[in-house]
């Protein structure tokens, strides 16, 4: 169970980023979010939340991030990190949230996802503070975190994580200025053992960002969508000089590593399969749009220019 | 007012009319295979995909034609033309002409392999095992003996009303436990298996084609041999049987040859819809209704049909690409209109 | 000669048809009559062998039914259905065609010889005009007609027809008795014809045989089986059976019913 949890946050966030922004929204829903959010997103009066559900994972890793773990009484079905929120209570996700198990955990803030507007209608309702997550790039997170830490009462505490990882990812970004930009296909789906259902980042969203802040051109940046699924024929044609697959779960055995590598093989033409510059990436943090966001900019940087890491 | 039907011959063409129509449908279904690879996204020039001064691994044109584009449109092809036919087999069988390869829950299997392995099966470490082409394909046979079971008497003929009433049974239990799993599954593999339901002909390399041709193959020489019985099949089982067509026998056949012929073009593409019922009336509507026409001409002009599909779904919007079930889908629906229209 | 020796059939319920046996003679067109579920369809069907009977058996000359193949019998046996309804728009003559199916082999295309056949067929049942016309778009009359050409073309000996004029209307009722009467004479073809109608059954069979619940009843001329009584067992109506010198045939008047 915990395997199949630790491959799930990635993909939540990389499904979040296909499935686009088009929330599901009943006209009344909808007055109800507006309500919701703005009373979420500038809370200058209300006192800090002392009990926080939160529905999305990588907003509970800001919280804990920003020290409010403690103030977390119940997280999604998703959520594995960091290793104390499996003791924690689960309330579903973004199909199924459980609201009545939301509701017996006396919450007086719910994290939701921009798009669960009827939910954010029920607890607006209910007189439950709700802060609406929309997903978005690196700006959006750095946001976030500093939204959460307001609302949690750890301001300080989310100014400071928020420093930090500007100064992680501005040092990132001086260690590669010197070196060539390479143009990398960051693939975050593929289907096992073939060259099918290969998805990757258009051009848009956080993982872009970060490519872009490690020192790689997206190959399908003109695209400009935050998932796109291209064909044998279009990936050819763009010649990556770099092929990055980023897997949320654990490395698997070197046969197997080897077999998923040798796909690309009959893709001969592609700079990056005759450069042996075909990497697989495995770890949760790579996908979680959340205070990791650091670690995944150094992983990627340290593939992409390896001579530029000291 | 309904129009005589098409001139038919008198005396001893019916030699002439396999021959021209098997030809002309062949020259079709050729040129679709020959100029489908050229055409694409992507400009390619002829002359420098065989120049074969340049090596084969540095050639772009050349990877884009054979690796890219030649597995694509083959896969095209086969998938196209055992829809096709295996449409107007269910067809004779079910003594229908809406019926489609579907109706009797062969795709509806498929989906259900597939489902379950893209919502289960999809760590890396499960190996061929989790590989969804054979999942669907086991999907699909397990439906289709279902199906089987639930509607069939030894020694005596299948009622086509049982074997409907069986087959609408399977696809909405099956859809049903399709629903569940979907339920259990997150986000990517959610939309991982409806990007499945789309079709998809891009697949990459040869392999999946020769594993599945030896079925395709097994399947049309079934069909090649039973489309004299089809006819009198589809003018009344008792009637056929009185005239010397071993009924029973014809049914499972006809039955056992669709399923194998759907079930291996559904694990090679995924399920397609719209061909095996639309070409099958398109070829109607042109050369009669005598199934020893009707299937050469459908296989060949559904080859082509789905071929020129795929064409349209990986240029209209370049670079971004329509899954072709979708292009299928665009076309049949109009088509049915139309039809609608012609009718009343 | 086509003959029924003891033949029983029924499913798990009970039996549709006990113990019968008949004889169907050679060169006459044979009348079975009797109510609906009498079992005449039956005994039809295990005549032509698309049912087999549970006890019994069924011969053609000294062979059994069950010791011939489907297309062996089929060259000897040509059945014509109550109604026939092609689920696609086959042509007049690809309908008729389809006759010569078991005399064809696997892959074999039909030849000259067929199509002649299949011409003779079309000018014995006046449709010769009509071969290039879709089959669904004929009159009822035009329809059955062309169904018996088929079966003519199948080049049996024995013809068995089901209810032949059983949704016609009264002028392509007389039209039909006239073609079999006609058939029976020109091409010598031995006849079966399951009918309740009696005096289609008077006007064209020699011979005939009735039956009840799934029991002969009586088997033998026309002349002297079709009478008052007959019909009083038959269907409990009486009847007044007379001969009409204007018809040249017995004609069947039914008064009341009995019960």
């Amino acid at each position: 169970m915990a395997a199949r949890q630790a491959k799930l946050i990635g993909p939540v966030v990389v499904a979040l980023l296909v499935w686009g922004a088009n929330p599901v929204a009943s006209v009344e829903a909808r007055a109800d979010q507006q309500t919701a959010r703005r009373e979420g997103s500038q809370p200058t009066t209300t006192a800090p939340a002392r009990r926080v559900v939160s529905l999305v994972p990588n907003v509970t890793e800001m919280l804990f991030a920003v020290g409010a773990g403690s103030q977390v009484v119940g997280v999604s079905s998703y959520d594995d990190f960091p290793a104390e929120t499996k003791a924690l209570p689960r309330v579903g996700a973004l199909l199924d949230p459980d609201t009545e198990r939301i509701l017996s955990l006396r919450p007086d803030l719910v994290i939701v996802y921009g798009s669960q507007g009827e939910v954010e209608g029920q607890f607006a309702r209910a007189g439950i503070h709700v802060y609406a997550y929309r997903h978005g790039g690196v700006d959006s997170i750095l946001q976030a975190i500093r939204d959460v830490a307001r609302l949690t009462g750890h301001q300080s505490d989310g100014d400071r994580v928020i420093r930090d990882l500007r100064t992680r990812l501005e040092a990132v970004r001086m260690r590669v200025r010197g070196e060539p930009r390479l143009r990398t296909m960051l693939v975050i789906g593929r289907d096992v053992g073939t060259l099918r259902g290969v998805y990757v980042s258009g051009g848009v969203g956080f993982l872009h960002e970060l490519l872009d802040l490690a020192g790689g051109d997206d190959a399908f940046g003109d695209i400009k969508r935050e998932a796109t699924q291209p064909s044998n024929e279009t990936m050819i044609v763009r010649a990556p000089q770099v092929i990055m697959e980023l897997h949320p779960g654990e490395q698997p055995p070197a046969a197997t590593l080897q077999k998923e590598r040798a796909v690309w093989n009959m893709l001969a033409s592609v700079p990056a399969v005759r450069n042996g510059r075909v990497h697989l990436l495995y770890g949760g943090y790579l996908l979680a749009a959340g205070p990791r966001i650091g670690l995944a900019a150094e992983a990627l940087a340290r593939v992409l220019h390896p001579d530029s890491v000291k | 007012m309904r129009a005589s039907a098409h001139p038919h011959t008198r005396g001893g063409d019916l030699r002439v009319r396999f021959m021209s129509v098997v030809l002309g449908y062949g020259a079709l279904a050729l040129a679709a295979c020959t100029l489908a690879p050229l055409a694409g996204s992507t400009h390619i020039s002829l002359a420098r995909v065989f120049d074969r001064s340049i090596p084969f691994a540095d050639n772009v044109d050349a990877q884009i034609f054979f690796v890219a584009r030649m597995p694509r449109v083959l896969t095209g092809a086969i998938v196209g033309a055992t829809l096709a036919s295996a449409g107007v087999v269910m067809q004779a069988l079910l003594g229908n002409p809406l019926a489609t390869p579907f109706t009797l829950g062969v795709s509806t299997g498929s989906a259900l392999g597939a489902v379950l392995v893209i919502t289960f099966g999809s760590s890396a470490a499960a190996g061929a095992l989790a590989s969804v082409p054979l999942a669907s394909l086991a999907g699909a046979v397990v439906a289709s003996a279902i199906v089987y079971v639930l509607a069939t008497r030894p020694g005596r003929p299948i009622s086509t009303m049982v074997l409907l009433l069986a087959g609408v049974t399977l696809n909405a239990f099956f859809s049903a436990l399709i629903l569940f799993v979907q339920y259990a599954a997150d986000f990517t593999q959610a939309y991982r298996t409806i990007r499945w339901l789309m079709g998809d002909l891009d697949v990459g390399s040869f392999t999946p084609i020769l594993a599945a041709l030896p079925m395709v193959l097994a399947a049309l020489a079934i069909f090649a041999f039973l489309t004299r019985s089809l006819n009198l099949l589809s003018v009344g089982a008792d009637t056929a049987a009185t005239r010397g067509v071993d009924i029973g026998w014809t049914q499972r056949l006809a039955f056992f040859s669709a399923s194998l012929a759907t079930a291996a073009a559904v694990s090679l593409a995924g399920p397609i819809g719209f061909v095996g019922i639309v070409v099958p009336h398109l070829v109607r509507l042109m050369v009669g209704v005598d199934h020893r026409i009707v299937l050469p001409a459908s296989a060949l002009f559904g080859a082509a049909f789905l071929v020129a599909c795929d064409l349209i779904a990986r240029t209209v919007l370049a670079p971004i690409e329509v899954p072709v079930g979708v292009v299928t889908a665009m076309v049949g629906g109009p088509f049915f209109l139309w039809l609608l229209v012609r009718r009343s | 000669m086509l003959r029924a020796e003891s033949v029983s059939f029924g499913y798990s319920g009970g039996f549709t048809l006990t113990d019968a046996t008949v004889t169907i003679a050679a060169g006459a067109v044979t009348g079975l009559l009797g109510p609906n579920g009498c079992g005449k369809t039956t005994l039809l069907k295990l005549l032509c062998g698309v049912l087999h009977p549970r006890s019994g058996r069924v011969m053609i000359g000294e062979r059994t039914l069950a010791s011939m193949t489907r297309r062996e019998l089929a060259r000897h046996v040509a059945v014509v259905p109550q109604e026939t309804h092609p689920a696609f728009e086959y042509t007049v003559l690809e309908m008729v065609l389809m006759g010569r199916h078991p005399h064809l082999s696997a892959f074999q295309l039909e030849g000259p010889a067929d199509f002649e056949i299949a011409r003779q067929a079309l000018d014995a049942t006046g449709t010769g005009h009509l071969s290039t016309r879709s089959y669904m778009t004929l009159s009822g009359g035009e329809k059955q007609r062309v169904v018996i050409a088929s079966a003519l073309a199948q080049a049996t000996d024995i013809l068995l027809l089901d209810e032949p004029t059983a949704s016609l209307d009264l002028g392509y009722q007389l039209e039909i008795a006239s073609l079999l009467a006609r058939l029976n004479v020109e091409r010598r073809v031995t006849m079966v014809l399951a009918t309740h109608d009696l005096n289609l059954a008077a006007s064209l069979c020699k011979c005939v045989i009735v039956m009840r619940d799934g029991r002969i009843l009586a088997a033998g001329a026309t002349d002297e089986v079709l009478t008052d009584q007959t019909v009083r067992r038959l269907y409990d109506v009486e009847a007044d059976v007379q001969f009409h010198s204007r018809a040249g045939h017995l004609t069947v008047v039914p008064i009341r019913r009995t019960l």
